[in-house]
């Protein structure tokens, strides 16, 4: 019961500190806000198409690129805009049919369609599904040349009958076959991905620098003043951890529950979503206890914790995607906690695993804080001897 | 002040010692206290008073020596002891953003009050310390004064039979501090046995029933301020400052009864008298024979200053 007042006073005076509460609450919400509208959710490139309004033909082009799977289509009049967007990146590429696009392809010159692009893999992505468009409709084109050519038919009637014969026409089509599973799946929510991140970088990065408060506490002589009433060190020590692991606890629940509410956030099967942050709090706590034990000043404690919490959420993929890590650096990940927590989230929300699924995680974070706290107690007890 | 000697002292310590280092803190200190009896150790700072209040106090282990809190030892398996001390530390040891109400329940709660109890124990407190109007009030907002009464507030919530007060009266205003000894005195009226340390001879002198003079970590020696005078043979000294022929005026001092010793300054006289007040008169009597203009009279009666100035020689503020 005494380690609970202890506990209980820990958490009052975190939570009435102003600075804490939005550092524990506001600021992982905003960033989860932030990065899932900056980068979350399917991404579907805009392509730029400037094309001569009053010319049937190529007005026929730009629908059929709407019709285009993974392309969204975006009009503009004039060429020289399409461009600029494409420069400011409020485009990923750009198309430029040129005025007399109609005569060229229904009399005997050649039409030439531009494509703007900024340098780089995605404007070559985007291109092969603009090219394949294009060249699509060029062999319409030009097999209505063709059969106008040939039979006298005027060159619109000569088009009407290809695309009468290319509905029955024998036609290759490539089928996509996809081999085991996608590292991110289409149906991921646009936050899903940065939500796991966030509480994991803020639940470790709040306990670190929490620690603080266990050297204010030391500070003003209170835990001397504790040990002088009927209370043993182990005590003081558990309350100690009881209350920065409640801290912990309150936030990731906090951001889990305001995450589903507010951003639809999905965190897979409920109860092995509570317990990963259970376990990964379990951790946090115990390393900002020894965190409390080893900093000598409440300011160091601050500036090593956040340096600390930074490092290994870079390094535990909570700032990065760990498939995006080289093999070499995923293995040296799994060092920090981050890294088997996110491997947690990974099964839970993109892969719909269970309970049994990310035991193991939940075990390598269990055995971590069990270490943790038993070297942190055992600081502390020192210190508190002396 | 009432003592009363009871069988089972409300502390023993034997043969305290705490060593940091290559420093002897503290070396063999040993001495009683009865209940309803307030014990002050005067010292200078650095002395080695607040070691001992934190060895015997139990949040300091000694390096040897023995702590026994009515006729219970004090060893770190047996925690409950500490239930019967109140401590309160030199600073002010409180929670600056928690109410001071807060504080005191958190203390309650600690000391193994129950949540009634605990309530109208902190209602209690807070009437007697002064500061009910102010108990939802963060502590960080109080002043000096007010820190300190909550601080030894939170000695007294589980009604201890030993407090220990370590320096109570450190940087508090005048009022504060008159306030904080007439609590003392009332508390040792009331049966408490109290262990005060000060290195304000006034306040062990108004205080305390025996003093305890430490002085490099050792008890150098032990009384009732009479007894502590009696022991270093000190005399009252009468200061004159007076016009007129000094060397002849001491000459024929020398002979008036109850005077000890005359030595003669710039237009100042120093007597020193078994008794200066009873001798007075026969002194200025003598020096009115003598011709001699009296303008000013000065009678110091021995104090622990004097004692620990004649024991250590060192001054108490040194």
């Amino acid at each position: 019961m005494k380690a609970l007042a202890i506990a209980a006073v820990n958490v009052r005076r975190t939570l009435r500190e102003r600075t804490s509460l939005f550092f524990i609450v506001l600021f992982p919400m905003l960033l989860i806000l932030v990065l899932g509208m900056a980068f979350g959710g399917t991404f579907e490139p805009r392509v730029g198409i400037a094309a001569p309004a009053r010319e049937p033909l190529a007005q026929e082009l730009v629908e059929r690129l709407r019709a285009a799977d993974g392309i969204d289509v975006r009009v503009h009049e004039r060429e020289d805009e399409v461009v600029a967007a494409v420069e400011r990146g409020d485009l990923e590429a750009g198309l430029v049919v040129p005025g007399g696009y109609d005569a060229a392809v229904t009399g005997q010159g050649r039409a030439i369609v531009r494509y703007v692009v900024r340098p780089g893999i995605q404007g070559q992505q985007v291109g092969s599904v603009v090219t394949a468009v294009v060249d699509e409709e060029a062999g319409r084109l030009r097999a209505a040349r063709v059969a106008s050519a040939e039979t006298g038919l005027p060159f619109d009637v000569a088009l009407g009958r290809v695309d009468g014969v290319a509905a029955s026409a024998p036609t290759v089509t490539v089928a996509v076959r996809t081999a085991g599973e996608a590292d991110f799946p289409e149906n991921l929510g646009r936050f899903d991905l940065m939500a796991s991140s966030q509480l994991l970088l803020f639940i470790f990065l709040t306990s670190l620098t929490g620690a603080s408060a266990l050297i204010e506490t030391r500070r003003l002589g209170v835990t001397r003043r504790m040990l002088a009433t009927p209370v043993r060190a182990g005590t003081v020590v558990l309350g100690e951890a009881l209350g920065r692991f409640a801290v912990a606890v309150l936030q990731g629940v906090i951001i889990m529950s305001g995450a589903a509410l507010v951003f639809g956030v999905d965190w897979g099967a409920p109860l092995p979503a509570v317990l990963l942050m259970v376990a990964f709090a379990l951790l946090a706590s115990g390393a900002g206890l020894l965190m409390g034990a080893v900093a000598r000043t409440s300011e160091q404690a601050v500036a090593v914790g956040v340096l600390l919490g930074m490092a290994f959420g870079a390094l535990g993929g909570a700032m990065m995607p760990l498939e995006l890590f080289s093999r070499t650096m995923r293995a040296v990940a799994h060092l920090t906690p981050h890294a088997w927590a996110v491997d947690g989230y990974a099964e839970l929300v993109r892969r719909g695993g269970g309970l049994l699924d990310v035991l193991p995680q939940i075990g390598v974070l269990i055995a971590g804080a069990a270490a943790l706290l038993a070297l942190a107690s055992w600081r502390l007890h020192r210190v508190l001897a002396n | 002040m009432a003592v009363r000697m009871d069988v089972t002292p409300a502390l023993r310590c034997r043969g305290l010692r705490r060593r940091y280092g290559d420093l002897i803190a503290v070396d063999g200190v040993s001495f009683e206290i009865a209940l309803g009896e307030t014990y002050g150790l005067l010292g200078p700072n650095g002395a080695g008073k607040t070691t001992v209040i934190s060895m015997v106090a139990g949040v300091l282990r000694a390096d040897a020596g023995e702590v026994s809190v009515a006729g219970q030892p004090m060893t770190p398996r047996t925690p409950a002891v500490k239930a019967r001390i109140g401590y309160v530390p030199q600073d002010v040891a409180l929670y600056p953003d928690l109410s001071g109400r807060e504080n005191l329940r958190f203390f309650a709660r600690l000391y193994g009050l129950s949540r009634a109890e605990a309530r109208s124990r902190v209602a209690e407190v807070l009437e007697t310390i002064g500061l009910a109007e102010r108990a939802r009030d963060p502590v960080g907002e109080y002043s000096g004064g007010m820190k300190r009464r909550l601080n030894i507030g939170v000695g007294l919530l589980h009604q201890p039979r030993l407090l220990i007060l370590d320096e109570p009266t450190v940087g508090v205003d005048p009022q504060s501090r008159n306030a904080i000894l007439a609590s003392v005195e009332a508390l040792a009226t009331g049966g408490m046995a109290v262990l005060y340390t000060t290195h304000y001879m006034e306040e062990a002198q108004r205080l305390c029933d025996r003093v305890g003079v430490i002085d490099n970590g050792r008890l150098v020696a032990e009384g009732t301020v009479r007894e502590l005078t009696a022991l270093v043979g000190e005399h009252d000294r009468v200061v004159l400052a007076a016009d007129g022929d000094l060397p002849a005026a001491a000459e024929k001092l020398r002979t008036v009864a109850g005077v000890r010793e005359v030595s003669v300054g710039a237009g100042r006289l120093e007597l020193l008298c078994g008794d200066g007040r009873a001798a007075l008169p026969e002194i200025l009597a003598c020096l009115a024979s003598a011709g001699v203009a009296v303008r000013s009279v000065e009678l110091r009666e021995p104090d622990l200053e004097a004692v620990f100035l004649h024991l250590t020689g060192k001054s108490l503020r040194d």
